[in-house]
C-alpha cells in the first residue's frame, strides 16, 4: 500500500564524510525488500529517490545516501536535525525477490556504492538467504553496513585501495570466477558497472531471464 | 436554448476514453457538442505534456480556444494542466485549470460557472475512475479505462508526475463499463491506462482481467493498446487464441540499445523484447506489433542509435511512433550528460520514420490473400466501406451499402495506397 505524507527524522547516521544513513519514522509503511521511496524535505518540491536500506521488519525506515556536491536535496537532508519532518512517498518499484525463489534460490548481488542499500535491505528481511554480495568501493572505508553480512558472503571489490577482500572493480572479479547458471542476478549502482558486469554475467551462460538492475546515476 | 461545447483532446488514448466520458456527461446535462472550430460556449482542452512538442500543440489550441470563446469560457485540463497549473492559471485566455486527478469534475464547473456559483479549486472532486461509460463519443471504438499512474520512473518521462502513482481500478467496474458500452452496441473495446500491464486489484493481475473481459457475451472483440514490455508469461500469449482477442499489440520499445534501455531505467533488455516478438510472431505469424521510439535519449552514440535501427528491421514493426527526445523538466534525464543535438535528433527521427514507412508496408503486404474481420467505421463519399481488421490495419472493402459500426469478414485482394498503405477486401459470402 503506497503513501504518501510527513515523516519525522529520528537522526542521520554518518559513515562517511559524504555518505549517510537518515533513519525516519516508519509509519506503518509497509514495503517489499528492493523497493524506493520518493523522499524530499518538507514543503520542498524537489524529491529523490531512494532505495530502502532497512529490513522489511525492522522498527524504522532507512536510507543510504551519498552526497552529491552539486545535489539540491541530498546536501539539505544531510543537515537536517531529529524531529524535522520529511515528505515521503511510496513505497516504490518492482526491483525486489521473486518470493518463490527466496528459501530454494542463490542469490548474487552486485552493486556499486550506495547501490549496495536495497542488498542490505533483502539480506536484512530475509535472514536465510543464499547470497553473495559484491560490493564495487573505491577504498575500504566504502563498505557500508558490512557488519550486517556474513563474512564469507560479502566481498569488497576496492579499486583504489589493496587491503580489502578483493582489489580491483566488481567486474574484473566476474571475469575471474566462474558463476553457477542457476545463479539469479541483482545489480545495482552506476550504469557503467551493471551495464558490463551484465554483459558478462550473461556471456558466461547466465540467462538474461535472470539479471534484474536497477540504475543509480 | 442548450449550451454549445466543444473539445479538443491531444496525446494519449487515455485522454480520448477521458474526453468521451466528459462529452457524454455534458450531453446528458443538454449541452450540445460541436466543432472545436465552431463557436461554442465551452472550450475543453484535454491537453498531453509527454513531449515539448506537446506543450506546444496544447499552448496552441488553447489559444485558438481564447481567440474564438467570446463570451464563452475555457477549461484547460489533462497533464500539462497538471504540470504547468500555476503557469497557466496566469493565462488570460483560460477561465479554468482542471488538473488530472480533479478532471471528472469538468462538469460540475461549468455548470457551476454559468450558475453564477465561484468555483475554487477546492470543490473539484477527486477521483480517477469515476468516468460513466459513454454511450455516443467520438469515435466508433469504446476506450475503458482500467488504470492510471505510473510507479516505472523510467528517466525521460514525466508520467509519474502528471498522472501520480499506479491505481488501478476495481475489478468489476472495469467489467460492468464494457458490458454497458456491448449493450450501447459498441463492437471494439479499446483497453487503456497509463501502464496497463502492472494492473493489479485484489490479487488480479492483467492477465487474469483480460481473461475475465473475454468471459463477457456479446459481438465484440478487445484491443490491447498500448503496453509495457515486461512482466509477459506464456499464459498471457495464449490468451491472443480467444477470437475475441485482437492480435495486436502496441508495445513501447523505445531504443534497441542495451545501454540506452539501461540510462533510461526500463524494465527489460533489448534481447528480451527481440525474444517476446519472435514469440508472438511464431505463435501467431503476422501478429501486429506496433511501437514507440525515442531517438535522441541523452547519451545516445550513432552506434546505439544504429542497435536501435538493425533491431527496429529486424522485427518489422506494422507502425513506429517516433519520439525526439526533449527534456522534461525534473525527470533524471534531464540531469544526464551529453544531449544530443536536435539537427541529429531530427536525422534520427527521419531515420526511423522512413524505416516505419517499410515495414509498415511489408507487413502489410503479408496480409494479401488472408482474411480479416472489418470493422467499418466510415462510409467513403465512392459509398464503399473503410474500417479496421483485427490488426489494426486499415482496410476498404469495395461494396456498397455496408453498414458502420458492423463485423464484415473479408478476403484481402490487394494493397492499396490510399493516404497510406490499404488493404483492399472482399466480402465472404
Amino acid at each position: 500500500m503506497q503513501t504518501s505524507g510527513l515523516h519525522k527524522l529520528i537522526k542521520v547516521i554518518n559513515l562517511t564524510d559524504s555518505t549517510y544513513i537518515l533513519q525516519i519514522e516508519k509509519n506503518g509503511m509497509q514495503f517489499e525488500a528492493g523497493q524506493h521511496i520518493l523522499l524530499g524535505k518538507e514543503n520542498d518540491p524537489d524529491q529523490r529517490e531512494y532505495s530502502i536500506y532497512s529490513g522489511i521488519n525492522d522498527e524504522h525506515l532507512e536510507v543510504l545516501i551519498k552526497e552529491v556536491t552539486d545535489g539540491s536535496v541530498s546536501k539539505h537532508l544531510k543537515n537536517l536535525e531529529p524531529g524535522e519532518l520529511l515528505n515521503v512517498e511510496g513505497p516504490l518499484g518492482f526491483f525486489g525477490l521473486n518470493k518463490e525463489k527466496i528459501k530454494s534460490g542463490k542469490f548474487l548481488f552486485v552493486a556499486s556504492g550506495t547501490g549496495i542499500a536495497p542488498f542490505h535491505s533483502m539480506i536484512k528481511s530475509y535472514p536465510g538467504l543464499d547470497y553473495k554480495i559484491l560490493h564495487g568501493i573505491r577504498t575500504c572505508n566504502e563498505a557500508y553496513g558490512k557488519e550486517d553480512y556474513s563474512k564469507e558472503s560479502y566481498l569488497r571489490c576496492a579499486s583504489r585501495e589493496a587491503d580489502c577482500d578483493f582489489e580491483g572493480r566488481v567486474t574484473d572479479y566476474i571475469i575471474q570466477n566462474q558463476f553457477d547458471k542457476d545463479t539469479i542476478c541483482y545489480f545495482c549502482g552506476n550504469f557503467k558497472m551493471i551495464k558490463e558486469a551484465m554483459d558478462l554475467l550473461e556471456k558466461k551462460g547466465i540467462p538474461g531471464t535472470q539479471l534484474h538492475a536497477e540504475v543509480y546515476f | 436554448m442548450s449550451k454549445k461545447i466543444a473539445f479538443k483532446t491531444l496525446g494519449c488514448r487515455l485522454n480520448l476514453f477521458e474526453t468521451d466520458s466528459l462529452a457524454s456527461e455534458f450531453t446528458k446535462n443538454n449541452y450540445q457538442v460541436v466543432d472545436f472550430s465552431e463557436k461554442a460556449d465551452v472550450y475543453v482542452i484535454n491537453t498531453c505534456t509527454v513531449t515539448s512538442m506537446s506543450d506546444q500543440k496544447s499552448r496552441r489550441v488553447i489559444n485558438q480556444a481564447g481567440r474564438r470563446k467570446e463570451d464563452g469560457i475555457t477549461i484547460v485540463t489533462g497533464c500539462m494542466a497538471t504540470n504547468y497549473k500555476e503557469q497557466l492559471e496566469k493565462n488570460e485566455n483560460i477561465d479554468y485549470v482542471v488538473d488530472n486527478d480533479h478532471k471528472t469534475s469538468v462538469v460540475s464547473i461549468a455548470e457551476a460557472h454559468f450558475n453564477g456559483e465561484i468555483v475554487s479549486d477546492e470543490n473539484y472532486q477527486k477521483e480517477l475512475f469515476n468516468y460513466q461509460p459513454a454511450e455516443e463519443t467520438f469515435h466508433t471504438r469504446s476506450f475503458i479505462k482500467i488504470q492510471d499512474g505510473c510507479d516505472n520512473f523510467c528517466t525521460f518521462c514525466i508520467i509519474p508526475k502528471v498522472r501520480g502513482r499506479a491505481t488501478s481500478r476495481p475489478v468489476e467496474d472495469v467489467l460492468e463499463n464494457i458490458r454497458k458500452v456491448v449493450e450501447f452496441g459498441y463492437k471494439e473495446i479499446i483497453i487503456t491506462g497509463v501502464n496497463i500491464g502492472r494492473y493489479s486489484y485484489e490479487g488480479i493481475d492483467f492477465e487474469a482481467l483480460v481473461e475475465k473481459m473475454l468471459e463477457i457475451p456479446g459481438d465484440f472483440r478487445i484491443r490491447i493498446s498500448s503496453i509495457e514490455p515486461d512482466g509477459y508469461t506464456d499464459s498471457f500469449f495464449r490468451l491472443f487464441k480467444h477470437p475475441k482477442l485482437a492480435p495486436h499489440m502496441h508495445i513501447c520499445l523505445q531504443s534497441g540499445s542495451e545501454g540506452v534501455l539501461l540510462k533510461m531505467r526500463r524494465m527489460y533488455t533489448a534481447k528480451l523484447f527481440k525474444e517476446m516478438a519472435d514469440k508472438l510472431e511464431e505463435l501467431y505469424p503476422g501478429f501486429s506489433l506496433t511501437t514507440d521510439i525515442i531517438v535522441g535519449f541523452p547519451g545516445e552514440t550513432d552506434d546505439q542509435f544504429q542497435e536501435t535501427v538493425d533491431m527496429a528491421s529486424s522485427i518489422g514493426f506494422g507502425h513506429i511512433h517516433t519520439f525526439k527526445y526533449s527534456i522534461r523538466k525534473g525527470t533524471r534525464a534531464e540531469r544526464l550528460p551529453d544531449h544530443v543535438d536536435e539537427k541529429e535528433k531530427n536525422r534520427r527521427g527521419e531515420v526511423i520514420r522512413k524505416l516505419s514507412d517499410e515495414t509498415r508496408l511489408s507487413h502489410r503486404k503479408r496480409f494479401v490473400g488472408k482474411t480479416q474481420r472489418v470493422l467499418v467505421q466510415i462510409i467513403l463519399k465512392d459509398g464503399f466501406a473503410r474500417g479496421f481488421g483485427e490488426h489494426y490495419i486499415p482496410v476498404v472493402i469495395k461494396e456498397k451499402d455496408l453498414k458502420t459500426n458492423t463485423f464484415y469478414d473479408v478476403n484481402i485482394t490487394n494493397l492499396e495506397e490510399i493516404d497510406e498503405p490499404t488493404l483492399i477486401g472482399k466480402l465472404i459470402n
